[in-house]
């Protein structure tokens, strides 16, 4: 009886490899500072960064967001595909994730695309300064992760995972999910908040 | 089955408070209260994620005092920059 109740309360493992959570919490404290500096180098430039901040595209940086949200739903959803062992509909919402990856960097390119036919770029000013190395910084990220899931892909479609033994999706997961957690900050500091 | 339809719930939720800031952010309002709104709408998406998508709820304290102090440190200071740049330069 002791030890049930024991057992009970004892805390939850973090899902995935452990050394994944040593690496997000870096990237995190990375992109908190970057954040941070941002917020404290516009106090001193108001004007030009809320001048500046309309000129961003904000249609394409909603969408961007609802695309990382569902892409990061997506991969909730291969997990819970693969904990009841249903491999191929795992790999199918990983596919799904993999996409709203994609469309998450053609809508990038794009408006990249935008600013560099503008003729801006990072020395333009101290707002497109932050506003193109954060994004960018940001979006390598995005690259990485889809490199991760598509690897998982790779190992699951040979049959690497099942319900007994999916540490590898988890592990992926949690650094999609990273990415997703940091954009979903970035984007009203950057595109919206003023 | 209860937690597969949270995880639902809290995807569209997340979807409309994305779309709800945008909303608002496009309708050109500015000021302390609408910042705070705008900033505790990512905080409350931050929240959803760390807690349901990366499934943190139940973990060890110290894990979850990482991820939430992270959240927490980076927001406030976020929060009492852009109150003093309101103040200071009235936008």
């Amino acid at each position: 009886m002791m030890a049930n109740q024991s057992s009970e309360i004892e805390p939850k493992l973090l899902p995935g490899d452990l050394a994944i959570w040593f690496f997000i919490f870096m990237e995190l404290l990375v992109f908190g500072i970057f954040f941070i500096v941002y917020a404290v180098m516009r106090l001193q430039n108001v004007e030009l960064f809320n001048q500046y901040q309309l000129t961003l595209n904000r249609e394409l940086g909603v969408a961007n967001t609802l695309l990382l949200i569902s892409s990061s739903y997506f991969v909730v959803r291969a997990i819970h595909s693969i904990r009841l062992n249903e491999v191929q509909c795992c790999i199918h919402w990983l596919y799904a994730a993999l996409a709203g990856g994609a469309g998450f960097l053609i809508l990038k390119s794009l408006e990249y695309s935008d600013k560099f036919e503008a003729g801006i770029g990072l020395g333009t000013n101290t707002f497109y300064m932050f506003y193109l190395s954060l994004t960018m910084f940001h979006f390598l990220h995005v690259i990485l992760g889809m490199l991760i899931l598509f690897a998982i892909v790779i190992k699951a479609k040979r049959g690497a995972y099942s319900a007994d033994n999916h540490i590898g999706i988890e592990t992926g997961a949690s650094y999609w999910h990273m990415v997703d957690l940091v954009w979903i900050i970035l984007f009203p500091l950057v595109y919206i908040i003023r | 089955m209860k937690s597969a339809i949270n995880i639902h719930l809290i995807w569209a939720l997340m979807m409309l408070l994305t779309l709800g800031s945008y909303f608002i952010g496009e309708s050109g309002s500015g000021g302390v209260v609408v910042m705070l709104f705008l900033l505790s709408t990512a905080v409350v998406k931050s929240v959803l994620i760390i807690r349901d998508f990366m499934e943190l709820r139940g973990v060890s304290f110290l894990w979850r005092a990482i991820m939430y102090g992270w959240l927490i440190i980076v927001s406030l200071s976020i929060a009492i920059i852009y109150i003093i740049s309101i103040y200071t330069h009235g936008a």
